[in-house]
């Protein structure tokens, strides 16, 4: 929809296209808006008028020939006053509108991104930086829509030119031929000098961004920095960076003060030359001297409105710049699908199946291939593999996180796929590694805003170890974890979003190295218990300790991108060299200890 | 208006760190000022060609006229360039006041110790020299010059006024105090309504990005619609008061309109009465309206920018605080250097305590000799990680003395103590460079081949060599392409290939593999030999192959020992082990 090189032209093209855009949505607010903007304009107008007016009746008259000003300078002063009241209003109507449409356009935004993003693949997601969706839905939202803020100031300006002409016009043909041709060279200019400061602008906000990315790389390093003893580099590096701002932001504003100091001195020349032609039409008879008076009054109520008219190219350029982001976002359409099948009413075990099932992330090559896993209702899986074998892959495939790409994945005989939204999720609960808690209560976190009773959560926190901890702190279920929860230590976390899981009383529960943090010995423990409760569940659980896969019914070994093993630990110790060279490494190693201490 | 006092006094100081803000000031204020004449002249020119020419007795002359209009023009030109000039000045300087001032921060808050940069507030570190020297200079350049562009054509305006009629120009100036102090007044009112702004969008935004953080859970618990609904209240509340906020702002800034109309009006009264009185030309009094125009609009900006002030401000203040914090960590007064060789280390009754007073380390008597390797274990928050920091110097003790070679720590010159003793510590951090570039931190001219030769020396060649590009390998951001072990393994390189003589390692392979992590921790035990290697174990694997055991606990130095013989004695090292042992024996 918009060109990728900007140009003036194209600035302004697309520029109106997304203000329609904009404007569609709220188009009473806009029209508000342009109302009160023509109301601005014309009291400007009239404000002029009633200068030159208020010269030829009352101040030539009184102060050159002795008119008595009796009876003259109320109205006068009370025409002033109505003219400024009525342009207070039009700029009340005016800013007030646009309030409405900018602030309702971005509210619009917002919601409409996240339901987009919602409705999208996780293989979407992953390709994008959680922090540039962040920017998007906050910083780039508001300037894709900052050009509806000047709009209808725009607009009035534009009104005034237009007035400002006819009016000038209607005074004198030759005043008005002036006046336009005057005009024409002030916008020209600064049409030009917005542009061209734009472009730099943008190259200090490229350097800026620098800046920004030495400094969080260098305090997010800065152990490692003082560990290695390298401040003064990076000190410099810095250093580096930083000047390259400066240069770019003298380079900028420079040009920017030099556009500056021609655009404010035009108005002044053309007025200066309107009087000079005023003053010859005046010897002539053809306008009065408060006529003379009303031409450079408007002009120079004008010199100000139009040194900001370039700005608004910049709002557009700025806006079209935050709006493709936005737009990127909203144009992705990598879909869900969904079919039509509802989750079971019952709570029991599901038997699970995958078949010739086949992953890759992207053009690497596969991740998994030919992968056959079957497993029966209630059995506890522990799958085992070295790091990116492609084990943590598997169990988000199972959740149906990510979908694979050959093969198909069967809950109880149904295709993971062919669940209606939101449906799925009753059925399987997946735990990974990194717990993510919301700004919630310890019990709002596990129940995620569904109907469960206080017992239930109760039963779940102590199923998954958690309610020792959650006693302890001060409100017990009740108390804020305040954002992500960074009050609790990674293996309480954990615990919380293993609880979640349970209270769901799920018929297939995967467990994605869920308990990474949790002391190895409090970690048996949980397992020991979940498998001692007679779960209604299958239960799938990546892991890593040797301790943990020994409790486990099965277990697959994962490598070369298939299962290449499954049975009982004990029997793939015997079968599997691979298999037992993982899990073994820290026990030959001391061994060989131990034999060379004797 | 004390605020603006301090706000002065502020600006004061940062001219006096950076010097080159001030370079120069005052010429360009002059030279800002007679830019500024090129405001005036039209309302001159506009007096004399009513009462000179139009109002003459004589008719218009057109010769006069244009004499006129040509010395107004050539003022224009003059006040073109000297404004320019003036700008021009002023950006430079500020530009690269700031700059100084921006490095000087960075390096300043670098050089501050690990406890402060360490602690949650990196955003706050990275603020300090990316948005608030921003705020700053986008104050300086836009509001600064803007302000004083506005302020010279405000009272030029006046001087022009009372040079041709005092009485009158007494009213303009009532007028001006009058509009300052309703501008203030309702900056003020406005300043509490926007303080719950920022609470409401901050708090909408807070929402909004917490569930699109979530969005794998939001999708594996199925709960989109509790979370749009969420998010719609909250978008709904924020655009309810912003709206408001606005409306109300609107209101009050239009009607510093009608208080322009009221000046205007004033202006023609009090002509009127004063010409007919005292005498005065037509020509003076339509000048009057023109002058009273050029009053209005600086008038705001000088008030927006006042406001902008205050916040440039409360950033500069945050900026001048860290420059007044001492470094904590500084260069020996009195060096002293160490002896080539291996390194040991002494701890003598070491206590540690952080100044808001919880006490981390207690009374650590431990000397460790040349070339021994040292296991060190303990539960999360024993201590043992804070040990490893003194011993390294990143921090210094709060009680007792820390000796490194029989050298106070102290005393030994920073870069010299860095060049010979190594600390890895666990998160494997990187730069975004090559894999290359991450080890020459560690030795800056090490050549390719030296660091071909680390890797291989660690049993790591064939890892290397399996990168797509060899060492020539872009990391990512923070490390990013490489998986969190492999990260962990650079790191270890790097600390490897500058040859200390003192290793220390912090959890530096906890993300490694099993198998890797043994065939590391052997290649590193056949070639530490002669150096002193201290390793706080997450898997006590490294303790038992260690020749000596420091068991830490409660902030205490609790054990020591061989493996075999803590284990004997059946104390905190025996449990520790027996846990550890728990989780991985396979049978």
């Amino acid at each position: 929809m918009y060109s990728e090189q900007m140009t003036p032209w194209s600035v302004l093209r697309d520029g109106i296209r997304l203000i329609v855009r904009f404007v569609k949505g709220h188009p009473a607010a806009f029209w508000l808006a342009v109302s009160g903007a023509a109301v601005f304009a014309g009291a400007i107008i009239a404000s002029a008028w009633v200068i030159g007016w208020v010269t030829d009746t009352l101040i030539i008259p009184v102060l050159d020939e002795g008119v008595d000003p009796e009876g003259l300078i109320l109205p006068a002063a009370g025409l002033i006053l109505a003219v400024a009241v009525v342009k207070a209003a039009g700029i009340v109507l005016r800013r007030t509108s646009a309030g409405w449409l900018q602030f309702r356009t971005r509210q619009d935004v917002r919601n409409a991104l996240l339901a987009h993003q919602l409705s999208l693949r996780m293989s979407w997601f992953n390709r994008q930086a959680v922090g540039d969706l962040l920017a998007v839905a906050d910083s780039d939202v508001d300037q894709g829509t900052g050009v509806l803020a000047p709009l209808p100031y725009a607009t009035g300006v534009t009104l005034l030119l237009v007035g400002t002409t006819v009016m000038i016009m209607a005074i004198d043909v030759w005043l008005g031929v002036g006046a336009i041709i005057g005009l024409l060279v002030v916008l020209v200019i600064d049409v030009r000098g917005s542009w061209i400061t734009y472009g730099l602008w943008e190259e200090v906000q490229v350097a800026r961004g620098q800046v920004s990315a030495v400094a969080h790389e260098s305090f997010d390093g800065a152990l490692t920095v003082k560990a290695l003893g390298r401040e003064d580099h990076v000190s410099e590096r810095f250093g580096g960076v930083s000047d390259e701002v400066r240069d770019r932001l003298i380079k900028v504003n420079s040009t920017w003060a030099s556009y500056q100091a021609v655009i404010r001195a035009l108005p002044q020349v053309m007025i200066i030359c309107l009087l000079v032609v005023g003053a010859s039409r005046v010897g002539a008879g053809a306008v009065s001297p408060g006529d003379l008076v009303t031409v450079a009054y408007l002009l120079s109520l004008l010199a100000f409105p139009v040194q900001l008219i370039g700005f608004v190219l910049w709002d557009l350029a700025g806006s079209l710049a935050g709006w493709r982001r936005v737009q990127d976002v909203l144009d992705a359409d990598e879909f869900m699908t969904y079919g039509a099948v509802q989750a079971r009413e019952a709570r029991d075990a599901a038997p699970l199946d995958g078949e010739t099932v086949g992953f890759s992330y992207d053009e690497t090559g596969p991740v998994l291939d030919e992968l056959e896993l079957h497993l029966k209702a209630g059995t506890t899986l522990a799958v085992v593999g070295a790091t990116a074998s492609g084990k943590s892959t598997l169990s988000l495939l199972l959740a149906r996180l990510w979908d694979p790409d050959a093969g198909r994945i069967e809950l109880d005989g149904t295709d993971l796929r062919s669940f209606s939204p939101s449906e799925l999720p009753k059925e399987v609960s997946y735990v990974a590694q990194h717990a993510f808690l919301f700004d919630d209560t310890v019990a709002g976190n596990i129940t995620l805003g569904e109907e469960f009773t206080d017992a239930e959560v109760r039963t779940a926190a102590r199923l998954a170890g958690a309610e020792g901890f959650i006693s302890e702190l001060p409100d017990g279920f009740d108390t804020e974890l305040g954002e992500r929860g960074t009050t609790l230590s990674g293996g309480q976390r954990q615990r919380i979003a293993l609880a979640r899981a349970l209270i769901r009383k799920p018929r297939l529960l995967v467990l994605d190295d869920a308990t990474s943090a949790v002391d190895p010995s409090v970690e048996a423990e949980i397992l020991r218990r979940l498998k001692g409760a007679a779960l209604p569940s299958t239960i799938v659980v990546v892991a890593y300790r040797p301790a943990s896969i020994r409790l486990a019914d099965e277990v697959v070994f994962v490598d070369e991108r298939r299962v290449v093993a499954h049975g009982k630990h004990e029997a793939l110790l015997e079968t599997t060299p691979g298999y037992a060279r993982l899990v073994q490494a820290y026990e030959e190693d001391a061994k060989r200890l131990a034999g060379e201490a004797t | 208006m004390s605020g603006d006092q301090a706000t002065g006094k502020v600006l004061g100081r940062a001219m006096r760190v950076a010097p080159a803000l001030r370079r120069g000031l005052r010429l360009t204020l002059l030279m800002a000022m007679a830019g500024q004449a090129i405001t005036v002249v039209t309302p001159i020119v506009i007096q004399q060609l009513i009462d000179d020419e139009i109002l003459a007795p004589s008719g218009i002359d057109m010769s006069g006229v244009l004499t006129k209009a040509g010395l107004a023009l050539l003022a224009l030109a003059i006040g073109v360039v000297v404004g320019r000039a003036a700008v021009l000045r002023l950006i430079r300087s500020s530009s690269t006041g700031l700059s100084d001032l921006r490095t000087m921060t960075f390096r300043h808050l670098l050089r501050r110790s690990v406890l402060y940069v360490e602690a949650d507030r990196r955003g706050d570190l990275v603020s300090r020299v990316t948005s608030d020297v921003t705020t700053l200079q986008e104050f300086m350049e836009w509001g600064g010059v803007g302000m004083v562009i506005a302020g010279s054509q405000v009272l030029l305006a006046l001087v022009v006024m009372f040079f041709y009629e005092w009485r009158l120009a007494l009213v303009a100036v009532v007028g001006v105090i009058g509009y300052l102090l309703l501008m203030r007044w309702f900056q003020r009112v406005l300043a509490r309504n926007y303080d719950s702004v920022r609470t409401e969008v901050g708090r909408s935004l807070g929402i909004l990005s917490e569930s699109i953080s979530a969005i794998p859970v939001v999708r594996a618990y199925g709960i989109e619609k509790g979370t749009t609904t969420k998010v719609a209240d909250a978008l709904e509340k924020r655009f309810w008061i912003e709206f408001r906020t606005a409306r109300f702002g609107n209101i009050l800034f239009s009607s510093a309109e009608v208080f322009a109309g009221a000046l205007t009006a004033a202006i023609v009264v009090g002509g009127i009465v004063i010409g007919t009185t005292q005498g005065m030309s037509a020509g003076t009094l339509v000048a009057f309206l023109f002058l009273t125009n050029l009053l209005i609009e600086p008038l705001q900006i000088v008030v927006e920018t006042l406001e902008f002030a205050q916040s440039a401000a409360s950033g500069l203040r945050r900026i001048l605080g860290v420059l007044d914090t001492e470094v904590e960590m500084s260069e020996p007064a009195d060096p002293d250097h160490l002896r080539p060789g291996g390194l040991s280390a002494l701890f003598h009754e070491v206590g540690f305590a952080y100044s808001t007073g919880g006490e981390v380390l207690r009374d650590v008597t431990v000397d460790i000799p040349v070339g021994a390797r040292v296991a060190v274990v303990g539960e999360t928050g024993s201590g043992k990680t804070t040990f490893a920091k003194l011993l390294v110097r990143l921090l210094d003790p709060s009680r007792g003395t820390v000796s490194i070679g029989g050298v106070n720590a102290r005393r030994i010159p920073l870069q010299e103590l860095r060049d010979r003793v190594a600390f890895v510590p666990q998160e494997g951090f990187l730069f975004d460079d090559t894999v290359g570039a991450n080890v020459r931190y560690g030795r800056p001219e090490a050549s390719d081949a030296e660091i071909w030769t680390a890797f291989h020396e660690l049993g790591l060649g064939d890892w290397v060599e399996g990168l797509p590009q060899g060492l020539d390998t872009r990391v990512g951001e923070r490390g990013g392409n490489l998986s969190s072990g492999e990260r962990q393994l650079v790191a270890l390189v790097r600390a490897w290939i500058g040859s200390p003589d003192l290793l220390v390692l912090d959890e530096a392979t906890s993300a490694v593999d099993p198998v890797l992590d043994v065939a590391l921790r052997q290649a590193m035990e056949r070639l530490t030999e002669g150096r002193t290697s201290v390793t706080i174990a997450h898997r006590l694997a490294t303790a038992e192959g260690s020749d000596e055991v420091l068991v830490f606990a409660d902030g205490r130095l609790v054990e020591r020992g061989r493996h075999r013989d803590l284990l004997a004695r059946g104390g905190v090292y025996a449990d520790l082990y027996t846990d550890w042992a728990a989780g991985t024996k396979t049978v």
